[in-house]
């Protein structure tokens, strides 16, 4: 159903770190679509390369059009018979929508400000990494101008207008993240996968730099350590799709699949929890004696159910 | 408001039932609101009467500077002061009135995930069609804006407040939108509320919650309200149980209040659906 191109679809995106193929959720997006979907896609890396500040990215090229915006390019894909959503129902495609504008609303205003605003992670990780995948001179000019636009949309949308300061607007949008992400959750359950395509996509691309980025200072990422079913999802994403070709190897969506622990991932996440559990004190004093803690109560039922499923790691 | 803060409002809130005299406040609704403003507003009104807690409006010209986050509409109970309807929410949850208590945990992910479509898209597009397509902007949401004021400072406040909205569209990427794309999306919206709703009578069993009072506040504006084309109420008319569910919620909420809630010849607003 999808051979017998002329070319393949290129792809244009930032390139991999940390055992993901590419460091930005957007660019994930689409990858994880294109490979639930079986699209062939030529993955071009923008890294070292001038577009890195001229193109907005990802983009998808194709016999001489060009889509951007990662809903714009599922639906092209969609249209050019890569769809993996055919037995969706109607209300799961709403569904899928609804939990789309979640993830947007609540989810990505903290993560701009996790990678490309909290001082200490942009200057120890996110500013580093993408002037060195940035050519001479742009170095210069790429990590400001990428975390001047996400303080931009953070403080916009989110904070209230006579204020416009970001130390009010933090506690909220770490708090609706958190609440966002056991949301997520709950909905996943003790599946494997979320019904639909799509919406693995976009959760993947979303959580997985989050999970994956060796980040100084992360209390979401802390956060979202606790949500085993989370990085479970996660991390089988990135099994059975990145690291071998193999797209048939999906597994069902049945709660009790057994499936080994990746020894390797779990012991990166020990140690990315000890390190950060010596930076605890960083955290603010409101988000401490906050109804924040409300969250860890819908905390123990996932981590209770996955625990309960687990197998210990040896 | 910082945490510690609302943590401290709600303890406080808690304390005192709701009182008689509560009171909502919003621009003023013939000459001055516009149809976001109107439909969050009515949205307000909407989940207090589903509450069932009594509450006056009252329509002040300065309504948006009254409000502690700058955005209409907002609520004057007791000694305390709430804006906008997710907070209004948590504010009637303390005091102990609330509609969503009857869902388990997934089904409130959801209403939380159709309340974050409908303002991230609906909201979104109305803000987009009233401030960025210019025909509009000069026709309708200018003028109403600032008529309250007198030349100079309408021109100034109608100015400033369009370059807001502005830049807040181009920052999440919807100022290179058409509004043909626009208005694809808002009937991608209704398409997913439509499906999601079904032949029940509300999005969640039998009862009523906040995701009700939200969606009708939107439809019914757009429904009611006349810009400089009918185009955006026929995207909305073309699912027809999102129709009778706001005649259903007309009928069940607002028959008694019909009559005197009528607005007289105003252009701005038909009265009640078609």
């Amino acid at each position: 159903m999808h051979t017998n191109m002329a070319e393949p679809m290129e792809l244009l995106c930032w390139g991999g770190d940390w055992d993901l193929p590419s460091v930005h959720t957007d660019s994930l997006i689409v990858l994880a679509y294109a490979k639930f979907s079986g699209a062939n896609l030529a993955v071009k890396s923008i890294d070292w390369t001038w577009r890195t500040i001229t193109a907005s990215v990802p983009q998808l090229h194709y016999e001489g059009t060009t889509v951007t915006e990662p809903t714009q390019i599922l639906n092209y894909l969609r249209k050019q018979r890569f769809n993996a959503d055919y037995e969706l129902t109607a209300k799961q495609g709403a569904d899928t929508m609804a939990y789309i504008a979640l993830l947007e609303e609540k989810l990505r205003p903290a993560l701009l400000h996790t990678f490309w605003v909290d001082a200490e992670n942009y200057a120890n990780l996110t500013r580093p990494w993408f002037t060195s995948h940035s050519p001479f001179p742009l170095n210069f000019f790429v990590p400001g101008r990428q975390a001047s636009l996400a303080l931009s949309r953070i403080l916009l949308t989110k904070a209230e207008s006579p204020l416009l300061n970001i130390t009010e607007v933090e506690g909220k949008i770490y708090s609706e993240a958190k609440e966002c992400l056991n949301l997520l959750s709950h909905r996943l359950g003790n599946f494997h996968f979320f019904f639909g395509d799509t919406l693995d996509a976009f959760v993947f691309g979303h959580i997985a730099p989050l999970i994956k980025a060796p980040l100084p200072s992360g209390q979401l990422q802390k956060h979202l350590n606790q949500l085993d079913n989370l990085c479970q999802f996660c991390n089988t994403i990135l099994k059975n799709y990145f690291t071998d070709a193999s797209a048939e190897k999906r597994m069902d969506c049945s709660p009790t699949a057994t499936h080994d622990p990746v020894d390797a991932n779990l012991q990166k996440l020990t140690q990315l929890v000890n390190k950060e559990s010596n930076l605890i004190e960083k955290m603010d004093d409101n988000l401490r004696s906050s109804p924040q803690h409300r969250p860890h109560r819908h905390e123990t039922k996932p981590s209770a159910l996955a625990s309960a499923r687990n197998s210990t790691p040896s | 408001m910082s945490l510690a803060a609302e943590a401290f409002v709600s303890q406080i809130a808690a304390a005192e039932p709701w009182p008689e005299n509560a009171t909502l406040y919003q621009p003023l609704k013939e000459d001055q609101i516009l149809l976001s403003d109107s439909a969050s507003s009515l949205a307000v009104q909407t989940f207090l009467r589903m509450c069932g807690l009594p509450v006056q409006v009252s329509c002040r010209s300065n309504a948006e500077y009254m409000s502690p986050s700058g955005k209409v509409p907002f609520i004057h109970v007791g000694n305390q002061v709430v804006s906008e309807l997710g907070p209004i929410v948590q504010f009637t949850k303390a005091k102990g009135h609330s509609l969503s208590d009857g869902l388990d945990d997934v089904q409130r992910a959801e209403m939380k995930a159709y309340m974050e479509l409908v303002n991230n898209m609906l909201l979104t597009a109305e803000l987009y069609i009233q401030w960025c397509d210019d025909y509009t902007a000069t026709e309708i949401s200018r003028p109403r804006y600032s008529s309250p004021y007198s030349w100079p400072l309408s021109h100034i406040l109608a100015y400033q407040k369009q370059w807001e909205v502005r830049r807040k569209m181009n920052a999440i990427g919807w100022s290179g939108k058409n509004l043909e794309q626009v208005y694809e999306d808002v009937s991608q919206c209704c398409q997913a509320l439509s499906q999601r709703l079904g032949t029940q009578p509300y999005f969640f069993n039998k009862q009523p919650t906040e995701l009700d009072a939200l969606v009708f506040g939107h439809l019914f504006t757009i429904l009611t309200t006349q810009l400089t084309n009918d185009e955006l109420a026929e995207k909305v008319k073309s699912y027809t149980n999102l129709l009778s569910f706001c005649h259903r919620i007309e009928q069940t909420y607002f028959k008694e209040h019909d009559r005197e809630s009528q607005s007289g010849s105003s252009r701005h607003s038909k009265g009640s659906l078609p």
